[in-house]
């Protein structure tokens, strides 16, 4: 079996949101919405520093769909909208989506969004990959791990666009992949493992 | 005929329901973006009177099976006003659920790809179910047939265990999600049930004060004072309950506490608080004397309270848990709502959790309550006066007791 995930470096994330921009201009993502976000994290402020001065402390953590192997999302939607596929993937299926938004509930990750109005993209037009499919109104939409780049053998546009080359994409089921290899020698972790989602994008520094 | 005040109601009603109506094309028309839902906060007022509604359903027709499954005579005398209430309840709680769907051209979606772990998938199969039984309960109740009372019976029996159960799977699509602080809790189910009780029963004894005032139907006193006992009964288990998850939480001074100070001092706190004096310490104050209980005024005023401080508690069970992210940094959430969509630099993102209706949603809450109101008033006319015909001789007679 292939399960595809992403290795993230935080040591070398710079908090510059290139991977916001690359992914919302390759997925065609209207305004309002984004499928990647740079959290400052543990501050109200973006660039903050947690802790007291002078032992301050600041790390940025790109924050996605998390690809669980056990998703909540998944479980809780009532159309099948939401599936797991045989890369391991969380997609969905837009027709099938009825727009309950139980699925935003369920997520500890706050990894999706949804289209509360009618899509709006500035400049006016699909300024996104023409194979990913256009969302309508109504609908919730993710991450895909950029579904149609993987297909055809290319790696996730966030991936290719971090300039600090923070990223790495690949195959967790491959014992001899580089993502694999480096969960192992990095002592990666996974965001909010209590949750028992078992996410397929790992942090390390 | 109809009097005059009657009319009135009606076309008051009508006209908030069409206003209701007209909002809710033009929420079709614009996107959920004209409510105040956003990607942090993406349920609504819409699902908080979901749970209000399906909950106050509930009094009516606990108290109208369990007249028949335990043999409570007394009971049995308003149990038909208590399913006409239970019926117009379920059926705007299901209208809730239906105005807060994004893609309600795709709601058959949910027959063909029906996803059996989905407690959403669960409550649509027991509210159909519960509809059904409060259906046919009232089919047979207004029976002249001779063996209606034995039918009745049968289906009390049915009628008890789902009504429990339409209150237990509502709480479990919040009680199921690991990822709400606030919500994932195994008090939850019976949390529910036991406001559904209290809310219901109220509402009950509201409305039966109401049919009193009209002539519709007369309540004894005596049973008017003895529902009011166990509507005590259920203010004191509610607060019981609601005492029990405020200590696990708090206790261990963690995660739980962090969403518990949201409650009691943060952005939820005056529903909480609400709740806490409307919905629990006042009518229980006043329903535990016997002689308040005796006082028509005091055992309304309590009922009020009931209801208004339950709403209150489905507030702040519904938005605590919607304020903290559990991944929190700035800039936080995009919010990806209408008022976003305008604002530039930082106001697109939101920190923590922020909601409010806008006047979209508040009138198609108004509207889709007054069409529940309409629908109680017609099956009230239409049913009440058959149950009065055993006494009184035939239809006009009937017409005659609605004026």
């Amino acid at each position: 079996m292939t399960r595809y995930g992403i290795a993230i470096d935080l040591h070398r994330c710079t908090g510059c949101h290139t991977c916001t921009i690359a992914c919302k201009i390759q997925n065609n993502i209207p305004m309002g919405l984004l499928w990647n976000r740079v959290i400052t994290e543990g501050s109200d402020m973006v660039d903050g520093a947690v802790g007291e001065y002078p032992n301050l402390t600041r790390r940025y953590v790109p924050v996605a769909c998390q690809h669980c192997e056990n998703p909540a999302c998944m479980r809780v939607c009532p159309t099948g909208a939401t599936y797991k596929d045989d890369k391991g993937r969380v997609e969905i299926d837009y027709d099938k989506c009825i727009g309950c938004r139980m699925c935003m509930a369920a997520c500890p990750y706050n990894a999706r969004v949804f289209n509360w109005n009618e899509p709006h993209r500035e400049p006016d037009f699909d300024y996104g990959d023409k194979t990913v499919p256009v969302r309508s109104k109504g609908v919730a939409e993710k991450c895909t791990l950029c579904k149609e780049r993987t297909d055809r053998g290319e790696e996730p546009r966030c991936v290719v666009a971090c300039m600090g080359r923070a990223r790495t994409f690949g195959d967790l089921d491959d014992p001899n992949s580089e993502i694999s290899k480096l969960i192992a020698e990095r002592h990666a972790y996974v965001l909010l493992e209590e949750q028992g989602t078992k996410p397929q994008v790992h942090y390390f520094e | 005929m109809t009097s005059g005040k009657t009319k009135i109601a009606y076309a008051v009603l009508g006209i908030l329901t069409v206003a209701g109506i007209a909002a809710w094309i033009y929420q079709l028309m614009g996107g959920l973006g004209v409510t105040g839902m956003n990607n942090g906060t993406s349920w609504g007022l819409y699902i908080g009177c979901f749970m209000f509604f399906v909950g106050l359903s509930a009094g009516g027709l606990i108290v109208a099976s369990s007249a028949s499954v335990f043999h409570v005579a007394e009971y049995k005398k308003v149990a038909l006003p208590a399913v006409i209430l239970s019926t117009a309840c379920i059926c705007v709680a299901g209208i809730f659920v239906l105005v807060d769907l994004g893609g309600i051209q795709r709601v058959w979606r949910i027959i063909t790809g029906f996803n059996p772990t989905s407690p959403l998938c669960w409550d649509i199969c027991v509210i159909c179910l519960y509809l059904v039984i409060n259906i046919i309960y009232l089919v047979f109740m207004t029976s002249n047939k001779d063996d209606a009372d034995r039918k009745v019976a049968i289906v009390s029996r049915f009628a008890l265990p789902v009504a429990i159960l339409v209150h237990s799977v509502t709480a479990w699509i919040f009680g199921l999600q690991l990822s709400r602080e606030g919500w994932y809790s195994a008090i939850m189910a019976p949390l529910f049930v036991v406001s559904a009780m209290d809310s219901g029963l109220a509402l009950l004894m509201l409305v039966l004060g109401g049919l009193n005032k009209s002539g519709w139907f007369k309540t004894e006193k005596k049973l008017m004072s003895s529902l009011a006992g166990l509507l005590a009964t259920c203010v004191a288990i509610d607060a019981f309950l609601v005492g029990c998850e405020v200590l696990t939480m708090a206790y261990p001074g963690a995660a739980g506490a962090e969403t518990l100070a949201v409650m009691t001092s943060g952005v939820t706190a005056p529903f909480f608080w609400a709740e806490i004096a409307l919905g629990l310490l006042i009518p229980f104050c006043i329903l535990v004397f016997a002689r308040n209980r005796e006082n028509m005024g005091l055992v309304m005023l309590a009922s009020a309270c009931i209801v208004i401080g339950v709403f209150c508690k489905r507030i702040w069970l519904l938005f605590t848990s919607f304020f903290m992210p559990n991944v929190y940094g700035a800039p936080g959430i995009i919010s990806g709502s209408s008022a976003s969509a305008h604002a530039t630099g930082m106001d697109v993102w939101a920190v923590v959790g922020t909601y409010a209706p806008t006047w979209v949603e508040i009138v198609i809450v108004i509207g889709v309550i007054s069409l529940g109101a309409l629908a109680f008033m017609v099956m009230c006319q239409k049913l009440l006066p058959a149950a009065k015909k055993e006494q009184s001789s035939d239809a006009p007679a009937a017409e005659g007791a609605a004026a």
